[in-house]
């Protein structure tokens, strides 16, 4: 494992029941790579995500994050240490405003206690103005900056998707997991959302790990990419020397 | 003025004790966590209080009590009722949803029955002639303690709400998963909303306690859940304000009923004997009728906010996105 390896997978398998969603996967990630992760639908790609985030324990293996073993760690545990994530199914706090989403996600960058913050003690107060202006900061990021005060569920599936990108990077993450981040956005939209995400790998300090099921986009955008089906990792290398793996198309053209 | 007092005084106390009991359920569901247990926190506040007063607070004559002791008790209570919710709370809130409800119910329950075989608790007659500080016929008085208790409950409970644990509490009832996703630690948390409401119960508890001069098992049990549980979703579950609207209420209701219709000359008395007794089915057709016609209560939080249009109109597919819980994502 290198000093710049971010994320290590060291044989990873989940199962459910008989199925083997993931089955013994092993990759690292590199610091400031966009790793492309693809394939068929039902081929793991959700399951290593959650995964890797603490919400679906694995059955065998281990996972590194920056070194550390964080293969029994808890969600929140892996978040605070600095893994983001978004869902492919969105899973934003609904009845609260786009601010509101992201403001909640500055919460392991704030301490005030129950009592700091219902008496308006320091450092609440502070607190509290930071978190709105950096929360606002990364609404106008994603442009939804003049729709602040809407709430979620009332966001088209792009915007959602864009807000949870937003509050994803309001954790201040060094390793973002976006899963299928272009689904439901037009042509237009995935080729801007692609120099998006490339611009806040730069400005951000980033490695992001991307599942993508659009072609095109995954190819022009990412460094490495791997291919699972059936839960196998059946490819991993450059974009076009996975293109044009026999396996991959295979698995991809064949039956 | 004299006779509205003489009739409604007790009435307007327990309305504020409502609205203190609402919130003290309304603040783990917050979290999004059904809890039922404020009966045994608001049973357990009365017992200290009965205790505190008629064993170690003694010499005061009946009529005469300090009001300081009562305030000293309350805190007590609500001391001794958070240590109660952390031991309950850290094992039972790993439960979910309806089987979270019930657990709580059972821990009703288990200390009503623990109560009434306990021969230092009173048994089943209970703890009597708990000193009062006033001489009085209605106990209108008490609202010099119970006003306060409820203008700072519900001060808290509002300031809770634009705070960073508010917030965090509001994530967990949003999506559990989500929330912990970006570093909010779920069990804490809940734990946390469930404990802030179990002091606020113990408080009305230890103060009523006073009010009613006695204390027994048949204070705070199932039945008191099921009002209280009324007395939020009826009023409200998204601000605070629900809660105590829906206590003062429903508290008020039956007594104006009862007083002003039932005592109505030449009501049939059968309908006047249903007015007088089937208050629980009465809140049990209002319950059934507010959640579904108002799902989060008469009091929303969009009362209160400047009406506008959002900027973008909802796609039919964004209302379809289905939530999933965890063993599905
Ligand atoms: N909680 C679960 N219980 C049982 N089976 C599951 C569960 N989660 C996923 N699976 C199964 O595991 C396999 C992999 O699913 P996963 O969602 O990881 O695929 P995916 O690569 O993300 O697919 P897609 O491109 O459709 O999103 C599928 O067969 C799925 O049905
Ligand atoms: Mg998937």
């Amino acid at each position: 494992m290198s000093a710049e390896t971010v994320l290590e997978v060291r044989n990873i398998t989940r199962r459910f029941g008989g199925l083997y969603a993931v089955d013994n996967v092993s990759f690292e990630v590199q610091r400031g790579e966009i790793f492309g992760l693809i394939g068929p639908n039902g081929a793991g790609k959700t399951t290593l995500f959650n995964v890797i985030t603490g919400m679906t324990p694995p059955t065998h293996g281990e996972l590194f994050y920056e070194g550390k073993n964080i293969t029994n760690k808890r969600p929140h545990e892996i978040a605070k240490l600095g893994v983001g994530r978004t869902f492919q199914n969105i899973r934003l706090f609904g009845t609260l405003t786009a601010l509101e989403n992201v403001m909640i996600a500055r919460h392991i960058h704030t301490k005030s206690s129950v009592m700091a913050g219902v008496l308006g003690l320091p450092p609440a107060p502070q607190e509290e103005r930071a978190v709105r202006q950096r929360a606002m900061q990364l609404l106008e990021l994603v442009g939804l900056a003049d729709a602040a005060e809407t709430q979620a569920r009332n966001f088209s599936y792009g915007d959602q998707r864009r807000l949870e990108i937003a509050r994803a990077l309001a954790l201040e993450p060094k390793l973002l997991l976006l899963d299928e981040p272009a689904a439901g956005m037009n042509q237009n939209e995935k080729g801007v959302l692609s120099g998006f995400i490339r611009s806040v790998r730069e400005q951000f300090d980033l490695t992001i790990v991307l599942i993508e099921h659009h072609v095109p986009l995954v190819m022009g955008l990412c460094d490495r990419i791997a291919v699972l089906n059936f839960g196998q990792l059946i490819a991993l290398g450059a974009p076009e020397a996975v293109q044009n793996d026999p396996a991959v198309i295979e698995a991809y053209l064949g039956d | 003025m004299e006779g509205f007092l003489s009739t409604y005084g007790a009435a307007i106390v327990q309305m504020a004790l409502a609205g203190v009991l609402a919130l003290s359920l309304y603040l783990p569901l917050m979290a999004g966590q059904l809890s039922l247990a404020s009966p045994g926190f608001y049973a357990v506040g009365g017992y200290v209080a009965a205790l505190l007063s008629t064993q170690v607070f003694t010499g005061y004559p009946n009529g005469a009590y300090p009001i300081p002791l009562i305030a000293l008790e309350m805190v007590v209570a609500g001391a001794i009722s958070a240590l109660f919710a952390l031991i309950i709370g850290i094992p039972s809130l790993r439960l979910r949803g309806i089987y979270l409800a019930l657990a709580t119910i059972a821990f009703v329950e288990v200390l009503r029955v623990f109560a009434l075989n306990q021969p230092w608790l009173g048994g089943a007659v209970g703890i009597y002639n708990i000193p009062q500080p006033f001489f009085s016929a209605t106990r209108v008085e008490y609202l010099v303690l119970a006003l306060p208790l409820l203008v700072g409950a519900a001060l808290f409970v509002a300031r809770l709400e634009r705070s960073r644990i508010g917030r965090a509490f509001v994530a967990l009832r949003e999506d559990e998963l989500a929330a912990s996703a970006v570093g909010i630690r779920p069990t804490y948390y809940k734990v946390l909303a469930f404990t802030l409401g179990a002091i606020l119960a113990g408080m009305a508890g230890a103060l009523n306690a006073h009010i009613l001069n006695t204390w027994n098992a048949r204070q705070g049990t199932f039945d008191l859940a099921i009002l209280i549980l009324a007395y939020v979703l009826v009023g409200g579950s998204r601000t605070f304000l629900g809660p105590i609207i829906g206590g003062a209420f429903l508290v008020a209701l039956p007594e104006i009923i009862l007083r002003e219709v039932a005592g109505t000359p030449g009501l049939n008395p059968a309908i006047a004997a249903f007015l007088r007794d089937g208050r629980l089915i009465l809140f049990g057709v209002l319950i059934a009728v507010s959640v579904f016609f108002f799902p989060y209560g008469l009091i929303t939080p969009n009362l209160f906010k400047r009406r506008r249009k959002p900027p973008v109109a909802p796609l039919e597919a964004t209302k379809a996105t289905p939530k999933v819980s965890r063993g599905e994502l």
